[in-house]
């Protein structure tokens, strides 16, 4: 009725801004994410080196290196929120600020821009995170899994050449150890019937360190079946969960009657989520 | 430049691997043990542990080897008490 | 709580008994100095040492891990093992007190153990080398700390993050030093 609603509203430094901080913020992300890139292709030969040399059962020093690489690519990501939040969304809501209201034609099409400068910015965002993972998971897949099999199989071996190699404290009779041990146990000596302690080698104890990772790698394939599923399918998961409790017992047959309790609440854990 | 880059990022890398190795860990190096046999004799009266006087004390001279009361676990089970 | 079978000791070892243990591992005792620290052998240490865990693998209120933090946080006051201390400096004794008496010392330690493993340090190590405190004290710290500090966030959330905030930039800084640098340090917005 006054032509109001109509004044020509015109803020071209304003366009300009949303032009080259998009151009700035997208050559910034496309700078990060290559250096992330170069960092994990170079860092990937020796990440493999040094878990095939560390002799660490728990390969602490491999787990040292990644770490370390981690926080760098994370030390990327947070780089990137700090600058999306000074220089993104700070931007936007100032803008918004400056513009005529949502309400007028001039001020609609204004707030359009700034919508459409956002989702810009915040799609590219996405994208760099989402290849930023992808480089967390390369790094973390480095080195492989343990072959936690061949380990496994080694010590039965080494347990089999040395099982009937011990000789009592007490009277010096030979003592075969019936069963592999995992732990400190004592070994009654068939002659005297003196208690021996047995202290089973380091390579055995950490079988059982290992044996709920064996256990799962020797049911992977169950498990990618359950977590294919969509929705996820509960009886796979108790498959699953079945096949890998039965193998650990096959590990570790004194921890059987554990596993079973441990299998018990996990059971009633699952029928907990499914269908609460 | 980009050598500069490329030079910065190889001396991190091998910087970071060699830290990795070299570095000491809370707890130390574990040392691999082979299996062993030992035997606690009793420190009282010298003899030998029989197994049917159970773990917990002498079954020559009743020196108490454990004042505890073992109950079922893994290998050691309730009849091992004295 | 006596009825709770999950809670019976395990040949003679108690709940109490065991987090205690644990919190001395982790203060560089043996596992002969713990057993003998318990009045018994070795084997059955560590059968207790396996089970313990599995109880509280299989309780699903709870109660019984909630019960070893609390035990493991009173450690220094189990009678049994009142008398047993892995050697430490003078220094590192001082630190131990302080880690468990100044709050805010055990949280600026906490974060820069942290950001050491991001910088591919072993934290445990760069705190006992740097302080002469061990793992296990420092755990003992936190359990102890935990509940304070879970009220101080509910009390002032963002007063806790900006302290937060403030000790990861100086570890950071003081760790990236230490390497030349950040590797992504000269991209610039």
């Amino acid at each position: 009725m006054f032509g109001f609603f109509n004044k020509k509203y015109d803020n071209p430094a304003l366009l300009e801004e949303m032009k080259t901080r998009q151009e700035r913020w997208f050559a910034f992300l496309d700078k990060l994410e290559a250096r992330m890139q170069e960092l994990t292709t170079a860092a990937i030969p020796g990440l493999r080196e040094i878990f095939d040399q560390d002799a660490d059962p728990y390969k602490r020093a491999h787990s040292n290196m990644l770490q370390g690489l981690l926080g760098q690519i994370n030390h990327m990501r947070q780089k990137a929120n700090d600058i999306k939040d000074e220089q993104i969304i700070d931007f936007v809501y100032q803008a918004e600020a400056m513009v005529p209201a949502v309400t007028s034609t001039v001020g609609r099409d204004y707030h359009n821009r700034i919508m459409n400068f956002r989702m810009a910015c915040l799609n590219r965002h996405y994208i760099f995170d989402e290849k930023l993972n992808k480089c967390i998971q390369r790094l973390q897949l480095a080195a492989g899994e343990r072959d936690l099999e061949r380990a496994y199989q080694e010590q039965l071996r080494a347990f089999e050449s040395i099982r009937d190699k011990f000789s009592c404290r007490q009277c010096g009779g030979n003592i075969t150890i019936e069963k592999m041990f995992f732990i400190d146990t004592y070994v009654t000596c068939p002659f005297c019937h003196s208690q021996n302690t047995f202290s089973p080698s380091t390579g055995a104890r950490m079988i059982l360190h290992d044996a709920r990772a064996l256990a799962e790698q020797r049911t992977a394939h169950l498990r990618r079946a359950y977590e294919k599923s969509d929705p996820r399918e509960p009886e796979l998961e108790k498959v699953y969960l079945r096949a890998m409790i039965d193998e650990w017992n096959k590990i570790i047959p004194d921890m059987a009657e554990e596993n079973e309790k441990f299998y018990q609440r996990l059971l009633r854990e699952q029928y907990f989520h499914h269908f609460k | 430049m980009a050598e500069e880059k490329d030079n910065k990022l190889s001396s991190y890398l091998e910087r970071l691997k060699q830290q990795a190795a070299t570095q000491q860990h809370y707890g130390g190096d574990i040392t691999p043990e082979e299996a062993k046999m030992d035997m606690r004799d009793c420190p009282a009266c010298g003899a030998g542990r029989a197994f049917e006087k159970g773990l917990t004390s002498c079954a020559y001279c009743g020196f108490v080897f454990m004042d505890i009361k073992l109950t079922d676990g893994v290998n050691i089970k309730k009849e091992n008490n004295s | 709580m006596s009825d709770n079978p999950l809670l019976e000791p395990i040949h003679g070892i108690t709940l109490e008994d065991y987090s205690a243990a644990c919190a001395k591992m982790g203060s560089g005792l043996s596992e002969a100095d713990i057993a003998k620290a318990l009045g018994v052998e070795v084997p059955v240490w560590q059968e207790a040492n396996l089970l313990w865990p599995e109880r509280m693998k299989q309780d699903e209120t709870f109660h019984i891990v909630t019960l070893f933090g609390q035990y493991f946080g009173q450690a220094d006051q189990h009678p049994k093992f009142s008398n047993l201390k892995a050697a430490v400096s003078a220094e590192g004794g001082a630190n131990t007190d302080r880690i468990k008496s100044d709050k805010r010392f055990y949280e600026e330690l906490e974060v820069a153990r942290q950001v050491a493993y991001e910088y591919g340090l072993d934290g445990a190590q760069w705190i006992a080398d740097k302080y002469g405190i061990t793992l296990g004290d420092f755990q003992i710290a936190a359990s102890n700390w935990n509940a304070q500090i879970h009220q101080d966030i509910a009390a002032d959330f963002d007063g806790y993050n900006e302290r937060q905030a403030a000790y990861r930039a100086k570890y950071q800084q003081l760790f990236a030093d230490a390497q030349g640098g950040n590797v992504a340090d000269d991209i610039e917005f």
